[in-house]
């Protein structure tokens, strides 16, 4: 109880206040322009969030991606373009509810949906983290060794891609993070001699490169590309909506809940969340004809479940460590900075930290009306912002930011080189949250593994004695099967024809 | 720039095996076999498996008539390829001079010169540019205290 005051007291500190609602506007505003994605804004706010206190640096984080992901579903309506990834999956059913005249009802669904999604992904956040913190509190190194395994096999296991490529990537990840001191022996590793490796590659000018000046290279190359002009006018959005809750409150509750397990699960996230629950809303539609013609049903389920696996993604961050998406990765780095090592020792002795983050997270979402509501209103003006102009003040930011996190130019040479390597990558199909997962995990799991190994002085057994480490062991041998098998059979499928 | 499969497997395997080469120098600790080489091998044994199933794939893709590189549209257009790479030499540029020149200027001649270049009007361009500049050096000098290099207005500021 003294945790939650001292938490509250944290939050509704007017400079907390003020950083939340300068985040949500700044989160508003990226969500809302199309190429720019929530886990960009994430990347291009660590930079600043570094110089703050660890309650206003999240709360930034948490207010900005949780608009981000709501403010992406305006463009897809109005233009055609999701804002984020994580509207593709009801773009071209919004736009052609649009065309029917329903913009209105769209947006107001979109908004108050995402505002109710986004509450039961905190609910179930707030109950479930820390009896799930409780139990870790007994892990030993196996079971962070098998934890970290198997979120890292979670993240390949649910890329859309290429599986191949989605290992590779993560191996890729690890492998950079092996620069540097090693945990165990403090043998310096990979730094040819330079003082600047000693420390390891620098994770967030990594980051900036490889999710921001990557995206903003692609930009590079399409920036005359002329946006769709809208000509509707946005009127009272709030109308119909409470009739569209009445008459889908089950797809709302079933769409949230599978945002939270999807957004819990390492490496799937918000975007993820909405295919699935758009796919399994017209699975189970008694009208399923209707979907592709501009029907709300679809996008009640996919829009409340992309908002509630925000909420979903931080479960697996705080107790274990483990991120649940890309911008936990992000935060998890974040926290690690904050001197916070994210897991169960967090709930005993920073509990206020995490309630901050619960409090933050219902503020944000109930802060996401108003703010969402002027969004729309002024979304004219917001997508008349002209991509030749953003582009080159976004890449002095990425450059500042980098540079700001080592004061050299060597945070910006990091992220030059990763900007460069994450453009290769994503060219040729590999994706790159896998490798920002494994550059974040890469420590835990080299760190487990090494304790355990010692431990366990060659004896392979032992890495499954313990009950919770022998379930997460077989679980993860068995993931692992499963996808080599389905490897093995998809080459063949690929092989075959030639 | 999309390389054939092969082309990627392979750069991965030779990446591989010149980490599994330098863990070779590696020391090892006497009575305990598992040294701070173990875990780049483990990593990197992986990262040759990987390299190995995608020239395989690479190969098959190769037979089937796919090229060794392809290169996207754009870059048969001149000034998207400029474009591409004015954004990287401007980075270039920073981690050259910026240090001795100062951030303001060196800012501000990316900004104007990225701003023209993709077709913002000059004046626009002008304005737009000063005050992105000053605006994000306050952001992160002055409230960050973010120690951005001073160069030639040392004496000014």
């Amino acid at each position: 109880m003294d945790a939650l005051i001292t938490a509250a007291g944290l939050v509704f500190d007017p400079s907390v206040l003020w950083v939340i609602v300068a985040s949500a506007a700044f989160g508003m505003f990226v969500g809302a322009m199309p190429g720019l994605t929530a886990t960009m804004a994430t990347a291009l706010l660590v930079p600043v969030t570094f110089f703050m206190d660890p309650v206003p640096a999240l709360g930034a984080i948490v207010t900005a991606t949780a608009m981000a992901i709501f403010a992406g579903d305006i463009p897809a309506a109005m233009l055609r373009i999701p804002g984020t990834p994580a509207s593709a999956a009801y773009t071209d059913e919004s736009y052609a509810m649009s065309k029917k005249g329903e913009l209105d009802l769209n947006l107001g669904v979109n908004l108050v949906f995402s505002v109710l999604g986004g509450l039961v992904g905190v609910a179930i956040l707030i109950v479930s983290a820390p009896l799930l913190a409780e139990i870790a509190i007994n892990f030993s190194s196996f079971e962070y060794f098998w934890l970290a395994l198997l979120g890292l096999t979670c993240a390949i296991f649910m890329t859309t891609g290429d599986a191949l490529k989605g290992i590779t990537s993560l191996i890729f990840g690890l492998l950079i993070n092996c620069i540097g001191i090693d945990p165990t022996a403090g043998y310096p590793r990979f730094t040819f001699g330079s003082i600047e490796l000693l420390q390891g590659i620098s994770f967030i000018p990594a980051m900036i490169g490889m999710f921001a000046l990557s995206e903003l290279l692609r930009g590079s190359v399409t920036v005359d590309e002329k946006g769709a002009v809208l000509a509707q006018k946005v009127g009272n959005i709030f109308t119909g909506v409470w009739a569209v809750f009445r008459k889908y409150w089950f797809n709302f509750l079933r769409g949230s809940t599978l945002g939270v397990a999807i957004g819990a699960l390492p490496g799937a996230g918000a975007d993820i969340a909405a295919w699935i629950s758009f796919a399994v809303s017209k699975k189970f539609s008694k009208t399923p004809e209707k979907f592709g013609t501009g029907h709300i049903e679809g996008i009640v389920d996919s829009t409340s479940a992309n908002n509630s696996a925000l909420g979903g993604a931080w479960i697996p961050a705080l107790v274990f460590g483990i991120p649940g998406d890309s911008i936990t990765a992000i935060v998890i780095g974040v926290l690690y900075m904050k001197g916070m090592n994210p897991g169960p020792t967090v709930f005993l002795q920073n509990p206020q930290f995490i309630y901050a983050v619960f409090i933050i997270f219902i503020l944000a979402n109930l802060l996401m009306l108003p703010i969402g509501w002027a969004a729309i209103k002024s979304a004219k003006q917001i997508l008349r912002v002209p991509r030749n102009v953003l582009l080159p003040i976004i890449l002095l930011f990425c450059l500042v930011g980098a540079y700001a996190m080592t004061n050299s130019p060597y945070g910006i040479i990091l992220m030059l080189v990763f900007g460069i390597i994450g453009w290769l990558m994503e060219e040729n199909g590999f994706p790159i949250a896998p490798a920002i997962l494994g550059l974040v995990l890469g420590e835990l799991l080299e760190q487990s593994f090494m304790t355990s190994m010692i431990k366990a002085d060659g004896n392979a057994l032992m890495f499954f004695e313990r009950p919770i480490a022998g379930v997460l062991g077989v679980l993860t041998v068995l993931l692992w099967g499963t996808m080599i098998w389905r490897g093995v059979m998809g080459r063949n499928a690929t092989v075959a024809p030639t | 720039m999309r390389a054939n499969d092969a082309v990627n497997g392979l750069i991965l395997i030779l990446l591989a095996v010149a980490m599994f080469a330098v863990t070779s120098t590696f020391p090892e600790f006497p009575g305990q076999p598992h040294g701070p080489a173990l875990f780049p091998r483990v990593l990197a044994s992986i990262l040759i498996i990987c390299g190995g199933l995608l020239t395989w794939r690479g190969l098959a893709a190769r037979r089937a008539g796919e090229r060794w590189v392809v290169l996207a549209p754009w870059t048969r257009e001149p000034w998207r390829v400029v474009s591409f790479f004015l954004m990287l030499i401007s980075l270039l540029v920073y981690i050259l001079v910026g240090e001795t020149v100062g951030f303001i200027p060196v800012a501000f001649g990316i900004l104007l010169s990225l701003f023209l270049w993709f077709g913002v009007r000059m004046l626009t361009a002008v304005i737009t540019a000063v005050i992105a500049t000053l605006l994000i050096h306050w952001f992160f000098s002055t409230l960050l205290r973010v120690p951005l290099p001073r160069g030639w207005l040392d004496p000014v500021l």
